[in-house]
């Protein structure tokens, strides 16, 4: 059946494209991506760990403007990536669009719908193929058993641009909620969580500055996320409350021939009671990347980066984690490190191809997060690879 | 254990910054590429950062409320990249990241890409609001040829 709709979407997505050349008119784009992946040593992608084709990416979006200031938009996409996040049809973004203000120097708008995340660097269209620095990003802050969450909002959003004499400045702020399905409750609190989990309210603010004429940008972003949890029927888990407060800096340099790319993060994790009537705590969490890419030519990049997470800034070695559960949780629950390298190979007009390994160490991002498995995950040290072919229009 | 980790992020940072001061060069013999718009634009001349700003799509509307249409040419034309580095002082990958960001996330829209500078004139002169660039003659009427400011 999964291979139906796997089958089905290639073609739809490959009718699309011909009828968007076929119709200048109408603003239609997309993306088809297919690819196989395997880690080794972990349930990130899978329980078995074998080679999977659990890494198909297909989106069709469009736009349609009203008059000079009203315009909606919005993006279908079907996704399968295993165990990293929920499969299936989606409705990535859906929002109406109304321009407040354009001047010489200003522009102001508001989206209302399902808006994207354009918070972070790679934040808005992480689901989207070509427009990504690997396959599989940066766990530490894009993280995958979180991606529906992060993804956007169903809500409202506020975008500012402006250009002054220090230079280009965007001001972002989102307020909303976002659905949490099943399994993505399963990817964060396991599969005995029978109660419901929701994500009550996403504040999340962000300032870009791109000096005049400079090859650099800077960014902070802020967010604070309200979840809380009902108690099912029997539950191994008990009502609570979870909140997240995420302040990021991110840089970003283009040049010639180098690119590189950095967003940095601390965390502040609160819970109350959740695992048990009466549970509390509060860590913060740290982590970040730093990423270069090389323009061997205009076809050929190449990629390397770094990422870095501490679950807990006090217990980077996770030796609390293991204290705190009695042995039954190692350490390296408590942090996971990752170096990846990679290289894109761009050989015909909006097609190329992706391949990249990743050396991981530790398992903090790994699902479930609330209920670690420790089965699984019973390695220190695991890889992980991938390649995956990507066509747009 | 924690200063063995603080250290290898302090090497990455000082390993990152002597990566940023890379010096690039381009060329120095290069044609000249021409702003031009069809003539209902009202605006003789642009800053760099206005056409920067038109470029990237920040800015869709002429101060008369005119719709701008924003045409360029294909990645690899030459015009193109040199329109880009020298002109908007950007390279051609980072308008595409910028045009990318906008239609694969609702934002905005890219501009329209044509295939030849023939092609630009062409549809320059015909779409009122337009903007484009070529390096080649002039030998269309209606067409107006924007001077640059430089800062």
């Amino acid at each position: 059946m999964k291979l139906i709709i796997r089958i089905a979407s290639l073609i739809v997505g490959i009718l699309f494209t011909t009828f968007c050349v076929a119709a200048d008119s109408l603003k239609i784009n997309g993306f088809v991506a297919q690819g196989i992946v395997q880690a080794k040593d972990s349930n990130f992608v899978n329980d078995d760990g074998d080679v999977s084709v659990k890494l198909t990416e297909i989106g069709v979006n469009s736009a349609y403007r009203f008059n000079s200031s009203l315009r909606m938009a919005g993006q279908g996409v079907y996704l399968e990536g295993g165990n990293r996040y929920p499969d299936g049809f989606r409705i990535d973004y859906l929002f109406l669009e109304w321009q407040l203000l354009q001047t010489a120097n200003w522009l102001i708008k508001t989206q209302i719908g399902r808006n994207k995340n354009y918070h972070w660097l790679y934040s808005s269209t992480r689901d989207v193929p070509h427009t990504r620095p690997s396959i599989v990003l940066p766990q530490s802050l894009y993280f995958d058993v979180f991606r529906d969450v992060a993804i956007g909002v169903d809500g409202i959003v506020l975008l500012a641009q402006t250009d002054n004499k220090w230079g280009e400045w965007d001001f972002n702020f989102s307020y909303g909620n976002s659905k949490i399905s099943d399994e993505q409750k399963e990817n964060l609190l396991g599969t005995y969580a029978s109660g419901k989990l929701a994500h009550d309210t996403d504040t999340q603010i962000s300032v870009y500055w791109r000096p005049s004429l400079s090859k650099f940008q800077y960014g902070l972003s802020l967010l604070d996320a309200d979840f809380s949890y009902k108690q099912g029927d029997s539950d191994t888990l008990s009502s609570g409350e979870e909140t997240s407060q995420r302040i990021m800096f991110n840089l970003l340099y283009q040049g010639q021939n180098w690119e590189v790319a950095s967003e940095v993060m601390r965390e502040r994790v609160i819970v109350e009671n959740l695992l048990f009537p009466g549970f509390q705590s509060d860590l913060t969490a740290e982590g970040g990347y730093l990423q270069a890419k090389y323009f061997l030519s205009s076809q050929l990049t190449l990629l390397a980066r770094l990422d870095i997470y501490d679950r807990d800034r006090r217990d980077r070695d996770g030796s609390n984690v293991q204290t705190l559960s009695q042995g039954l949780v190692p350490g390296y629950f408590g942090l996971m490190d990752q170096a990846t390298t990679g290289v894109t190979w761009k050989f015909a007009k909006n097609i190329q191809i992706q391949a990249e390994y990743h050396k991981v160490k530790g398992t903090a991002r790994l699902a479930p997060i609330f209920t670690p498995n420790t089965i699984l995950n019973d390695s220190k040290y695991w890889d992980m690879w991938a390649i995956q072919l990507m066509y747009w229009f | 254990m924690n200063q063995t980790r603080l250290h290898l992020f302090l090497a990455l940072l000082v390993f990152s910054s002597c990566l940023l001061f890379v010096a690039f060069s381009v060329g120095s013999q290069v044609p000249e590429v021409k702003v031009v718009v069809n003539p209902s634009v009202d605006p003789k001349d642009l800053s760099v950062e206005q056409i920067r700003r038109i470029f990237s799509m920040r800015q869709t509307t002429w101060s008369n409320d005119q719709t701008i249409t924003v045409y360029v040419l294909a990645n690899q034309h030459q015009t193109h990249q040199v329109f880009s580095t020298q002109v908007l002082g950007m390279f051609p990958y980072q308008l595409d990241r910028i045009w990318n960001k906008l239609v694969y996330s609702g934002l905005g829209e890219e501009p329209i890409k044509l295939q030849s500078e023939e092609e630009m004139l062409e549809r320059v002169s015909q779409k009122p609001g337009a903007i484009g660039y070529v390096a080649q003659p002039i030998n269309v009427d209606k067409i107006n040829v924007i001077k640059v400011l430089e800062k």
